[in-house]
C-alpha cells in the first residue's frame, strides 16, 4: 500500500505533459499542520478521475491545488502542463471549474448567465449546445433563484463548459442531492465525458465513484492509499475474488473429499472460498469437480472484490457513515 | 491591457442592466434622493438662510447631490460586492480567466454610470424645480468634486463591504453607517444648526459633510472648502488603502 508506486500505467519515463494532471510529491501545511503528505497521481487526457476519500481527507485542498488558487508547499503539479499556482490566468482558460457551494448573481436568467461566461472565454462553445449538454434548454429564460438544486448545478457545469476546456473540475457534484437529483446530474457528468473531456472529481460516495470514474484514487489523512480503476484498486488493497457454488450433495455427504489446496468453506447449501487468484482456483476447482463426476458445479458464481470492501479496509469508515458525516466540511 | 478594458466595458453594461432589472435597487437608489430632493426642497423653496440673501435651495441641491453619490457609489457598491461575495458570485468569477482588474474595473464604471445618471436628474430636478443652479463658471469644479466624491464613497464602499457578514444585513449596515452622519452633516436641512460643539467637530471629521461643502461652495458663494477637500483626499486614500487589504473573493 505504498502510495508512490500505485499508477502501473504510466509509461516508465513518460513527460508531464503526456498527462492532463500530473502530481508528484505534493505537500500542503496549514499554519504548521500538514494536511496533504506527498500525494503522487496522474490524470491521462479523456478519463474520468475520482477522488475518493472520507471528510478531511484532504480532496478539497488536492482539488484547490490544482486549480491554482492554493499554493502548495511542496512537490511539482502540472494541470495541462501549466503550473497552477504560477499561471492562474493560462489554466482558467482551459479548465472549467465546478465549486462546492458557489451562487449565482441574483437577478440572471439561465441563458443570460451562460451566454455572459462566454465572453469570458476566448474560444466558447455554442449556447445552444451548452444548454443541451446540460439539459436547460427548457429553462432557458427561467430565472436563476427559481432552479431546483439539481438544476442549478447542472447551470454549475454549463457555466464550467462554457470556455470549452479539455479539463473539469468537480468538487463533490451531487452532494446533498435526492436520488432524482443525482441520477441527472451523473448524466451530465457522463455527457461531458461523451465530448472527450477529462474530468477530475471529488466525492466520497463510493457509488458515485463506481458508477463515474475510469480510475480512482483513494486519499485518507492526506495521502494517496490506492489508485487505478475500480477493480484494480480492490485487487491491490488484497481483497480477494469470491468464488462459490452449490454445495454438491456428494460432498455434502463426505463421499468427496474437499480440494486440495483451496480454502473451501461450506456455508449451509453454498460453498465458498476466497482467493487471490481467481483463475488458478477455478481451474483447481474444475479439475477436482471433474475428477469426482461433480459436472460443471451447479450455481458457481465468481465475484470480483468491490470497490466498497476495499474501501472499508481502508478508511474503516462505513459508507452510509461517511455520507451521513457531510455537513458541508471542506476537506 | 485592450481587452481587459474591452471585458471591463461589457461587464459594466452587464451591470447596469442587471441594476435597472432589479426594481428595488434602482428604485432605492434613484427614488430615495429624488423624493427627499422633491419633498424637502418644496417645504425650503422661497425661504433664504438667516441673514443673507442666499436661496435655501442653492445650499439644499447640491447636498442632496452629496446624498446622492453616497447612495449610488457607498451604499450601492458597498452593499452589492457584500452580496456578490457572500453569494459566491465573486468567487466562482475566479474559476474564470476574467482578470480581476477587468470585473473590479466593470463595477465602479457601473456605479460611475449610476451617479452620473442621479446626479444629472438631481441637478436637472432643482434647477428646474427650485431654480438652483451652479455658479457661473463653476460647472467643472462641480463635474471634478462630483468624479472626487465618487472615487472616496467607492473605495469606501468596498471597504465597508469586507467588513459585513450576511447577504442580509448588507443593506442596513451600509445604510445604518452613513444616514445618522448625512443627517448631523446638514444635508436635508440647510439650516441645521445647534450641534454641541463637539459633536459638530466630529462631523467634520467625516466624509459626508466634506463632500456636500465642497459642492454647495459650487452653488452658492462660501470660504473656499480648502479642509474639506484634504478630508476628502485623507478618506480616498484611507477607502482605498482598507479597500485593498481587506478584500476578499470569498466570504
Amino acid at each position: 500500500m505504498a502510495d508512490t508506486s500505485v499508477i502501473v500505467d504510466r509509461p516508465p519515463g513518460a513527460a508531464a505533459d503526456d498527462h492532463a494532471v500530473h502530481v508528484r510529491g505534493l505537500r500542503m501545511s496549514f499554519g504548521g499542520t500538514e494536511v496533504l503528505h506527498g500525494v503522487d497521481f496522474d490524470v491521462r487526457y479523456g478519463e474520468v478521475f475520482c477522488l475518493l476519500g472520507p471528510n478531511g481527507a484532504g480532496k478539497t485542498t488536492t482539488l484547490e491545488i490544482l486549480e491554482g488558487f492554493r499554493t502548495p508547499s511542496a512537490g511539482r503539479v502540472r494541470v495541462l502542463n501549466v503550473d497552477p499556482a504560477a499561471q492562474p490566468a493560462r489554466l482558467r482558460e482551459r479548465a472549467g471549474m465546478v465549486l462546492q457551494e458557489c451562487g449565482f448573481p441574483r437577478q440572471a436568467r439561465v441563458a443570460e448567465l451562460i451566454d455572459m461566461w462566454r465572453g469570458y472565454y476566448p474560444h466558447p462553445r455554442p449556447l445552444g449546445d451548452l444548454l443541451e449538454v446540460v439539459e436547460l434548454t427548457k429553462a432557458r429564460k427561467t430565472q436563476v433563484r427559481k432552479l431546483s438544486g439539481g438544476q442549478r448545478r447542472r447551470l454549475d457545469f454549463a457555466l464550467a463548459l462554457a470556455g470549452d476546456p479539455d479539463l473539469i473540475f468537480l468538487d463533490e457534484p451531487t452532494t446533498g442531492f435526492d436520488p432524482e437529483a443525482r441520477r441527472r446530474c451523473w448524466a451530465a457528468i457522463e455527457n461531458l465525458r461523451r465530448l472527450g473531456k477529462t474530468i477530475v472529481l471529488t466525492t466520497h460516495y463510493l457509488d458515485e465513484a463506481e458508477r463515474l470514474a475510469d480510475r480512482i484514487a483513494i486519499l485518507r489523512a492526506g495521502r494517496i492509499e490506492l489508485a487505478g480503476t475500480t477493480q484494480e484498486v480492490a485487487i491491490r488493497a488484497g481483497l480477494a475474488t469470491r468464488i462459490s457454488f452449490i454445495t454438491p450433495p456428494a460432498l455434502r455427504h463426505g463421499e468427496v473429499t474437499p480440494p486440495a489446496g483451496i480454502d473451501l468453506v461450506p456455508r449451509g447449501p453454498e460453498s465458498v472460498c476466497h482467493t487471490a487468484n481467481a483463475a488458478m482456483t477455478l481451474r483447481l476447482l474444475l479439475a477436482w469437480a471433474a475428477e469426482n463426476s461433480l459436472g460443471d458445479l451447479a450455481g458457481l458464481a465468481v465475484t470480483p472484490p468491490r470497490l466498497e470492501d476495499t474501501y472499508l479496509q481502508l478508511t474503516g469508515v462505513t459508507p452510509d457513515s461517511c455520507a451521513v458525516q457531510d455537513n458541508g466540511a471542506r476537506t | 491591457m485592450t481587452r481587459s478594458v474591452r471585458l471591463a466595458v461589457r461587464q459594466a453594461l452587464l451591470e447596469q442592466r442587471s441594476f435597472w432589472r432589479s426594481a428595488e435597487y434602482a428604485l432605492f437608489t434613484f427614488g430615495f434622493p429624488l423624493m427627499i430632493l422633491l419633498l424637502i426642497g418644496a417645504a425650503n423653496a422661497g425661504s433664504h438662510l438667516p441673514g443673507t440673501a442666499i436661496p435655501n435651495t442653492t445650499v439644499f441641491v447640491p447636498g442632496i447631490l452629496a446624498f446622492g453619490v453616497i447612495v449610488a457609489a457607498y451604499a450601492n457598491l458597498g452593499t452589492k460586492v457584500a452580496v456578490l461575495r457572500h453569494d459566491g458570485v465573486l468567487k466562482r468569477i475566479r474559476t474564470t480567466p476574467l482578470p480581476s482588474g477587468a470585473y473590479i474595473g466593470g463595477l465602479l464604471a457601473s456605479t460611475a454610470a449610476t451617479v452620473i445618471l442621479l446626479a444629472a436628474a438631481t441637478g436637472l430636478i432643482g434647477w428646474l424645480a427650485f431654480g438652483a443652479e451652479p455658479r457661473a463658471g463653476e460647472l467643472l469644479a462641480l463635474a471634478s468634486t462630483l468624479i472626487l466624491g465618487t472615487v472616496c464613497f467607492a473605495a469606501l464602499g468596498l471597504a465597508i463591504s469586507s467588513v459585513i457578514s450576511s447577504a442580509e444585513s448588507a443593506g442596513p449596515v451600509t445604510y445604518a453607517s452613513f444616514l445618522p452622519i448625512a443627517i448631523i452633516s446638514g444635508v436635508f436641512d440647510p439650516t441645521f444648526s445647534g450641534l454641541p460643539g463637539w459633536l459638530s467637530r466630529l462631523v467634520a471629521a467625516f466624509p459626508v459633510k466634506a463632500l456636500a461643502g465642497v459642492l454647495q461652495n459650487t452653488y452658492a458663494v462660501r470660504p473656499f472648502p480648502a479642509w474639506d477637500l484634504v478630508n476628502l483626499g485623507l478618506w480616498t486614500v484611507a477607502g482605498t488603502a482598507v479597500a485593498v487589504w481587506r478584500f476578499r473573493w470569498h466570504s
